[in-house]
Parts: structure tokens; C-alpha cells; sequence
């Protein structure tokens, strides 16, 4: 079926974007580990290698937000909800997705727009001399957590509905 | 008196309207010196306009994190900021000459390039591309060298040395062979108590003290050649300024005027005994940078501020203008301040 | 009015079961649709969320985050963790509640080597709830225990707590100081703050530790079997070989910190990477498994930061609808004497506690109430160390204590919400029993300071 079609993609989507992300997390450790080994052992230092450290933990969870989504990693109070059928289960996520988690984003992206868009337009920079300077591209991670969050969030939607629909049970 | 703002008539709205204005800060609230200008702007424009304009002061991370006071004040979250233009060298590099550079003016040459030099104009100039409105608010004076836990007796000293020292500074003392370090304020305490930096800068002995540096340094070097006058700036949004009537425009301008010369005569005053009470009662050795090790930073610096002049027509433009003036400005005081200066406080 | 109703319905729809970090972010929106509508909201609060939301992705403190969840994740999925806590568990076989005893230290060094509570918490909920559930302990309890250990980094130094109270006590004193015409003005800093909460901090975990005594002689069903393992040569090198891995890698942090070799935030990088080299060269963690430790890792931090966001627009819309009127007028008109003043501060702080997280209370209502609170005559290093405590409590008490959140993610699902909220009112009571012993005591925190900084 078509929509399942696209549920899938957007699942293999998310899961490649939660691998990059791994790649990220373990790229971030050892970089910030080279900081310390740099400046303790070799009395050497880099802005730019300390701002690549901090650009790439904030890619690691606003790429990574759509990921967790998936997996159901996003922590719930639990109380009720545990207890509840699937169908029940699934309307909670159903109307949560619609009235809560899509308008969210939804503003999320609104506001952060011109914020972002101002600072690609200035190709904004570092506030060090000898900084990365790449602050447009790290803002961006704003709009790109609207992104990879929004795009799972679809899925799960459709997922839901399957539910709802009583279709076959998916993963 | 400085020249008047030209930011137009000022819109003829009847006298009774009232407004209340949002001023967002890069200080803790209460900040001694630096967070005092806003709130005393705030208090002064509030009793000036009888309550028309009402100015409520925001600390850093209130309303907004420390660095996000500039994208603030120019998309309208808050109508005005209290900062250092230094902050937003990502968003246009020319805007660190406004607060101070290194073996740049001292604060009376500050004043008298931007009120009378043809500095604000150039400054209104920097920031009009982001509906901001730019006033000096405040000045800090020659800031102090830091606190290190290392003896910096010759050139070779430099070499390794891990120091916290933000923005040109930081990049010149890279090129003598230091080990700039960027850290959260947050941190800092710790790692200069622990070692993990050797040094770092922070104002003067007002604030310094305050800070309590002297609980986890040794050393405090002057003079702060890399902040020789650090400017504060008040940032208005341009489009409420604008519908502020001609009257209340006024206010904020002179307000804003009075705070400026407030915060210098305050540190003048509060850096005497707080720099006594660090010697006398916390036993912290004061050191002068060596000669040899100032002439090499201000070679250093020269070429730093070149190369960023290279980059940006803008930064260009400006510090051309900034370096003529401190020319001329330089040449005066040497035989009227520095000579006067050496004779009559001599030990 | 508008705010607290905001607050409540936020409460109500959490109870559904939907995420929480989209529950707090999607309810605040909400109201501030309405309060657009009828005029009740103060737009500018919601013009700062892009700024708000790029000063947590450009926050150098919080890459301790996804530093320490590493570091807790690779210690878990190469099980070092667990034969840790099991050589442990024999070793203290003979005394009931030996396992718990060993998680609170365990806790309480991890403590010592971050100021992060989100990274303690799912590490110590990582490490060692598993363990605990597995060897029969009751649910309610260990997970009490393991919320309230992992808090015990926003007290014990370093503390992004101390450090942001540091910030705001030291202006508050000196203005305090001004106004009462000191121009030479006593100071107080963060490392004042740091000597000043560590013996409060070690009596807390103290207390922890009597409460688990005292349960384990009352009530012993709640703790495992005691197991008698004989303390022969076998045995001590098992116990060698589990114990002195992790616990070198906590000292590790702990050194690279004291001994100036990196920053509190770069030595959760140095504790990652030395789990992650120990796992590897003792070949308990495969490629495939080191790529699960890695999505792991990233799984956790984005629950943890996704609330941070949620938070943002809550605190923003709350504020925006009236809720800082509402702080303004609670806290005003402090009466004259230092209790009363004081009493009322701490309680309403512990209020807002249920309500907002530690970094906006530290922000908003410090400064609005710690000049006047100086000014009558407390010590500033002692009144750092009771807000330390109190806010520190807000991180354990329902429904929106963070703590709870972190560890619930991280928890094996037969873990239940209601027993994690039951868990911790004990602990919130000893946390309550902690301020009033140093509402009695103020020596516990001054004398420290005292002896270090004369
Ligand atoms: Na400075
Ligand atoms: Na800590």
C-alpha cells in the first residue's frame, strides 16, 4: 500500500539519521578527548576544535530526536497510559501527535525562521578569533529538529491510524 | 555636548501614552558596575518621563541567555539590551572596535572618538542593517591584565600558557605562543583553581574581588593591554525608538548619556579600595608586565588587527578611522595626561 | 491565574501518556493561542524561544550529557557495570541492603565528578537499577534511591547549581553590601559554595544511608537474601577485577578534575573515553555492540534535551501568562524578621519547584529575594547551600521533577510511574530533614569555607 510505503521510508530515514548520529556521539568523544590530551599533554589548543566538539553534541540531538521518537524513547508518565489496549494507546498518540507534538514543531519552526535565515544571511560567525565560525549552520539544527522530529512524527501517525483502522498489526 | 541622535523627528503621538519597555542584559542581575548601568537607566528614565516610559531590566538568562541579547533587541522580543559590541564580532566583525581593543584607547579617547570623533556615526552605520539603535553605556577604564598562577618574567613564558582570554586578545597571545581557551564563566572558577588554565581575564579589582579570583590565583598582572576601555553599549530597537514621541526619545538618549559617565566615575572610585583590600588583606602579588613581553604583544596585536581588517571592508573602514584618531589623540596626550600623569603620581 | 491553570492542565494531560517533552511544549502552546486571543499574554516571552532553544544547543556545560550517558551505557552493555555491582553485593553480603549501600557510594563519587543531574541520574539508573530489580529489591525503593543519589550532583562539587547561585549570591551581596553603605565589600564565590555544600553533601548521603539501615532492619522483604560468600583468595580477586575497573575509571574523572587536567564538562569526555578503551581492550564490547552503545547513547540524550526544549516554551508561556506577576507577588513583601523571611523564600522556592526547573527559579527569584535576605543578616555562603538543597529537592518532587522523567527513560518498562513516585517521597522527606538540620546547624556549611578561605 502507498502509505505504508511511506511509513517505511520514513522509518529507514530515521534509523539511518540515528546511526549518523551514533558515528556523531562517538566523533564528539574523541574530539573532545584530543582537547584535553592537546592542551595537557602537547600545550597546544584550537577554539575551532572546541566548537566542533559543541556543534556536533547539538547535532546529536536534533538529529536525532526523530530517531528516539521511533524507538519510543521519549519518556511518558506512564501511570494510566501502561494499562491501557493498543487502540486506546493508540488514539493517545494519534491526537497527542496532532494537538501537541505537530503544533509544537509547528511553531517551533515559525518563530525560529527569520532567526535562522538572519543568520545565514550574514553568514554568521564566531564570537572567538579563531573560531569555527560556522554559527549559521549550528542554528540550523533548530530547523532541522522541526525536521527529522516532524518527519518520524508522520510516521507514527500513520502507524497509529493503522491501529485505529484495525489493519494488520506492523511493527 | 555629544551630538544628538538622528533618528528622526519622533513620532507626534499625544504626551499621555505610556510604554513599557522590555532592557535584556549579558550581566547576572545585580552585577556589580556592569549590571548596575541598566538598572540605574532603567530607574532614571522611569523618574524622568513621570512614568510614561517604564524600563524593566532583565539578567542574563531571564528572559534570554547572556549572548542572545543583540538577535533580541533587533527582532523586538525586548525594545532594549545593555552588552559589549565585541560579543557580536560573528554577526559583523567591526563591531568589536566599539568596546575596545587590544592596545587600543583608553576610556576618555573612547568618549572623545565617539561623541565628537565621528565614532558613533560609524557605529549607528555598523548596526543599522539590524534595526538597532547603538549608545555607549558605560566604561570599565584600563581593566587589569588577570590572574595568573604562573610568572610571566620573559617572552618564553608565554609560550604554553593556557589562558582564558576571549575575542583579539586571546588570537594575539596565539600568536606569541599562548594557548587561548575558550570556557563557560560558568567553569572558570574551577579551572583556574585546579590548573586546568593557568590564567585568566576577567575587569578590574571592583568586580575581580567580587568574582573572588584572588581565592584561586596568585598573580595580577596589569595593565590590561587587551582591554584598555572596554565601551558598554545600550542597543534600542530602531523601529521603538522611532515611535517614541521626541520627548521620551530625549529621555532615553540622555539617560542613557549620564549612565555612560556614572559607570567610569563608579570604577574610578571602587577599583581603589577593592584593589587595596586585595593586596592588603588577601596578600595577592601585583605584577607589571614585563617591557619586553607588552612590546612583542603590541607588535602582535598590529598584525592581528590587520589581518581582521583584510577580511572585512567594514572592520576596514572603521579601524582606519579608529587608528587615525588614536594617532592624533596619542600624540596629544602624550604631553598633556601621560606627562602630567608621570610626574604628579609618581611613588 | 491564567498560569496556574496552564500548570494544571499540563499536570492532567501528562497523565495520558503521551511524551512529556511534547506534552509540556504542545499544553504551553495552547495557552498561549488562547492568551493571544483574549490579550492576557505578554507576547515578547514567546519571541525569545529561538534564543532560549540555541542557548541549550550552544551550552558548553550540558556536553557533560551525552559525555556521562556514554560512559554509563558502555559500562552497562559491557556488563562491567553489573559484575561491579555484584562483587560488590557479595562483599557487603553480609550486612541487608549491602547493594544499595555500594549504588549510594558508587552515587555519591559519581557526584563528586559531574554537576549535570540528567547525566547522573540515567548513569546511575543505567548501572545499577537493573541490578537492584534483578536481585529482588523492592521496585519503589531502589528507584527512590538511585532519583535521589543521582540528584546528589547539583550538591556535591563541582554543581552547575553552586556555580549559578555563585553567580547570582555574589552580585546580591555586594548590592546587598552597597545599600548598606560597605564599600569595601566581603565576597562570596562559587568556590566558597563548593567547601560550603560538600559536609552537607556527605551528611545527605549520610542519611540516605541511615534511612536504608534503618529500612532494612524494619522491614528486611524490601532488600535481596543476604548471601554469605566466604572472603577467600578467589574471592578477592574476582572481587579485584570487577571492583577496580569502574571504580579507577570514577577516579579517573574525579583526578583529571582535581589535578587540573580538564575541565569538569572535558573530564566526562576522559571518563567515556577510558570505559569505552577498558571495554574494548577487555574485548566485552564487539563492533556491532559499540555501534548499539553509540544509538544508545543518542536515544537517551535526545530524551533528555527534547524536555529541556518542552521546558523552554512551558517556562515561557507560564511566565508570559502571568506566572512572574504571581512570583512578584508572593515574594514582595518578605516580613521583616530573617526567619519569617527566610521560611517564606525556602517554601516558596520549594513550590516553584513543582513547578519550574532549577535554572529559571535560580534566575527569576534569587535575585529578586537574596539582597533583602542578606541584608538581614545571613551568611551568603550558607543561604548558597540551603537554595543548593532546596533546589535540588525540586529535581525529585512530581510531577515535573526532572529526575523522575530521566530515570523513568531509562528504566526497564516493569517499572511503573506510580512506584517511581512512591520511591521518592521518603528521600524527599530526608532532603526536607537535611534543610532543617542546617536550618539548625549553619555551621555545616560555614566552616569548611572558613578553614579554606579564612
Ligand atoms: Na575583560
Ligand atoms: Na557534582
Amino acid at each position: 500500500m502507498v502509505g505504508w510505503g511511506l511509513v517505511d521510508r520514513i522509518d529507514r530515514i530515521s534509523e539511518r539519521l540515528g546511526q549518523l548520529c551514533g558515528l556523531l556521539m562517538l566523533l564528539m568523544l574523541l574530539l573532545a578527548f584530543l582537547v584535553v590530551v592537546l592542551r595537557y599533554v602537547f600545550d597546544l589548543g584550537s577554539i575551532a576544535l572546541q566548537e566542533a566538539v559543541l556543534y556536533l553534541h547539538g547535532a546529536l540531538f536534533t538529529l536525532g530526536a526523530g530517531f528516539t521518537l521511533k524507538h519510543q524513547g521519549h519518556v511518558r508518565v506512564d501511570i494510566f497510559y501502561r494499562e491501557w489496549s493498543p487502540r486506546r494507546k493508540a488514539w493517545v498518540d494519534l491526537l497527542g501527535t496532532l494537538l501537541l507534538l505537530l503544533p509544537f514543531l509547528g511553531f517551533i519552526a515559525l518563530q525560529s525562521w527569520d532567526y535562522v535565515a538572519n543568520a545565514w544571511a550574514r553568514m554568521e560567525g564566531s564570537v572567538e578569533a579563531g573560531g569555527l565560525g560556522l554559527v549559521y549552520l549550528q542554528k540550523s539544527l533548530i530547523l532541522a529538529l522541526v525536521l527529522t522530529l516532524g518527519l518520524q512524527a508522520l510516521a507514527e501517525l500513520g502507524r497509529n491510524l493503522a491501529v485505529l483502522l484495525d489493519r494488520e498489526s506492523r511493527p | 555636548q555629544p551630538p544628538p541622535a538622528d533618528s528622526g523627528a519622533g513620532s507626534s503621538v499625544q504626551s499621555s501614552e505610556t510604554f513599557q519597555w522590555k532592557l535584556v542584559t549579558s550581566w547576572p542581575k545585580n552585577f556589580p558596575g556592569l549590571g548596575m548601568a541598566p538598572e540605574r537607566f532603567a530607574e532614571r528614565v522611569n523618574k524622568m518621563s513621570g512614568g510614561r516610559l517604564t524600563v524593566t531590566v532583565y539578567g542574563a538568562g531571564d528572559l534570554v541567555p547572556a549572548f542572545e541579547v543583540f538577535d533580541a533587541v533587533s527582532q523586538g522580543t525586548a525594545e532594549m539590551g545593555h552588552s559589549a559590541s565585541y560579543y557580536w564580532k560573528g554577526k559583523t566583525p567591526a563591531s568589536q572596535i566599539f568596546t575596545s581593543i587590544p592596545f587600543g584607547m583608553n576610556a576618555q579617547q573612547m568618549n572623545g572618538w565617539l561623541n565628537y570623533g565621528g565614532g558613533m556615526s560609524l557605529w549607528r552605520e555598523v548596526y543599522a542593517p539590524f534595526g538597532i539603535l547603538p549608545l555607549a553605556g558605560g566604561n570599565t577604564g584600563v581593566q587589569m591584565g588577570g590572574w595568573f598562577n604562573k610568572e610571566i618574567n620573559s617572552l618564553e613564558d608565554l609560550k604554553g600558557l593556557k589562558m582564558r582570554l576571549p575575542g583579539l586578545g586571546g588570537e594575539v597571545l596565539a600568536r606569541l605562543g599562548g594557548v587561548p581557551v575558550t570556557l563557560p564563566g560558568r567553569e572558570l572558577f574551577t579551572a583556574l583553581q585546579t590548573g586546568a588554565i593557568d590564567a585568566t581575564e576577567w575587569v578590574g579589582p571592583y568586580n575581580d574581588l567580587a568574582f573572588g579570583l584572588h581565592k584561586a590565583a596568585k598573580y595580577y598582572y596589569y595593565p590590561g593591554w587587551h582591554e584598555p576601555g572596554t565601551v558598554l553599549e545600550f542597543m534600542v530597537n530602531q523601529a521603538a525608538f522611532n515611535s517614541l514621541p521626541a520627548d521620551l526619545q530625549a529621555i532615553v538618549e540622555i539617560a542613557a548619556q549620564s549612565v555612560n559617565q556614572d559607570m567610569l566615575d563608579e570604577y574610578t572610585s571602587r577599583n581603589i579600595a577593592a584593589l587595596d583590600a586585595l593586596v592588603n588583606e588577601h596578600g595577592i602579588e601585583l605584577r607589571r608586565w614585563p617591557d619586553e613581553v607588552l612590546v612583542e604583544l603590541r607588535k602582535a596585536a598590529q598584525l592581528v588587527m590587520a589581518e581582521e581588517a583584510a577580511k572585512d571592508p567594514t572592520m576596514k573602514k572603521v579601524l582606519d578611522h579608529y587608528q587615525a584618531f588614536q594617532q592624533g589623540v596619542g600624540a596629544y596626550h602624550r604631553i598633556s595626561e601621560d606627562a602630567y600623569n608621570q610626574i604628579a603620581h609618581q611613588e | 491565574m491564567m498560569a496556574l491553570v496552564l500548570f494544571l492542565c499540563v499536570c492532567l494531560v501528562l497523565l495520558a501518556g503521551f511524551p512529556v517533552a511534547f506534552v509540556l511544549g504542545g499544553t504551553a502552546l495552547w495557552f498561549a493561542a488562547i492568551g493571544t486571543l483574549t490579550g492576557h499574554l505578554d507576547g515578547a516571552f514567546l519571541g525569545a524561544l529561538p534564543n532560549r532553544l540555541y542557548g541549550i544547543l550552544n551550552n558548553q556545560v550540558l556536553m557533560a550529557v551525552p559525555l556521562f550517558v556514554m560512559m554509563g551505557v558502555t559500562l552497562e552493555r559491557s556488563r562491567l557495570a553489573e559484575q561491579l555491582l555484584d562483587a560488590m553485593a557479595k562483599l557487603f553480603g553480609r550486612v541487608r541492603a549491602g547493594l544499595a549501600l555500594s549504588v549510594m557510594v558508587v552515587g555519591m563519587l559519581l557526584a563528586a565528578s559531574t554537576g549535570i543531574v540528567g547525566a547522573t541520574v540515567v548513569t546511575m539508573g543505567l548501572l545499577s537499577l537493573p541490578a537492584m530489580l534483578r536481585r529482588g529489591y523492592d521496585p519503589a525503593y531502589a528507584a527512590g534511591a538511585i532519583c535521589a543519589t543521582g540528584t546528589l550532583g547539583q550538591i556535591i562539587p563541582p554543581s552547575i547549581a553552586l556555580v549559578l547561585l555563585g553567580d547570582v549570591l555574589s552580585s546580591a551581596f555586594q548590592q546587598a553590601q552597597l545599600k548598606m553603605g560597605i564599600f569595601s565589600p566581603r565576597t562570596v564565590s562559587v568556590g566558597d559554595l563548593f567547601a560550603g555544600a560538600l559536609i552537607p553533601g556527605l551528611v545527605l548521603v549520610a542519611l540516605y544511608m541511615l534511612y536504608t539501615l534503618w529500612l532494612a532492619w524494619r522491614r528486611p522483604q524490601l532488600f535481596a537474601e543476604t548471601e554469605a560468600v566466604p572472603l577467600d583468595w578467589p574471592f578477592v580477586i574476582t572481587l579485584l577485577k570487577a571492583l577496580v575497573p569502574p571504580i579507577g575509571l570514577i577516579f579517573l574523572v574525579l583526578g583529571s578534575i582535581l589535578l587540573g587536567v580538564a575541565t569538569p564538562t572535558e573530564a566526562a569526555a576522559v571518563g567515556a573515553f577510558g570505559a569505552l578503551t577498558l571495554a574494548l581492550v577487555r574485548r566485552q564490547l564487539s563492533a556491532q555492540a559499540l555501534l548499539g552503545v553509540l544509538t544508545e547513547t543518542v536515544k537517551v540524550t535526545a530524551m533528555v534535551f527534547m524536555i529541556l526544549i518542552g521546558a523552554a516554551l512551558f517556562s515561557l508561556v507560564f511566565r508570559g501568562l502571568g506566572g512572574e506577576a504571581l512570583i512578584h507577588g508572593l515574594l514582595s513583601d518578605l516580613p521583616g524578621g530573617v526567619v519569617g523571611a527566610t521560611l517564606l523564600v525556602m517554601l516558596v522556592i520549594f513550590l516553584l519547584g513543582f513547578i519550574l526547573d532549577f535554572i529559571e527559579i535560580t534566575f527569576v527569584v534569587v535575585p529578586m529575594v537574596a539582597p533583602t535576605l542578606l541584608m538581614l543578616g545571613l551568611d551568603p555562603i550558607w543561604l548558597g547551600v540551603m537554595l543548593g538543597l532546596n533546589l535540588q529537592t525540586s529535581f525529585l518532587t512530581p510531577p515535573f521533577g526532572f529526575a523522575l522523567f530521566y530515570l523513568r527513560g531509562v528504566a526497564p518498562p516493569s517499572l511503573t510511574s506510580a512506584t517511581l513516585y512512591r520511591g521518592v517521597i521518603p528521600f524527599i522527606g530526608i532532603q526536607i530533614l537535611m534543610m532543617l538540620l542546617l536550618a539548625l546547624w549553619p555551621v555545616l556549611a560555614t566552616w569548611l569555607p572558613e578553614r579554606i578561605y579564612g
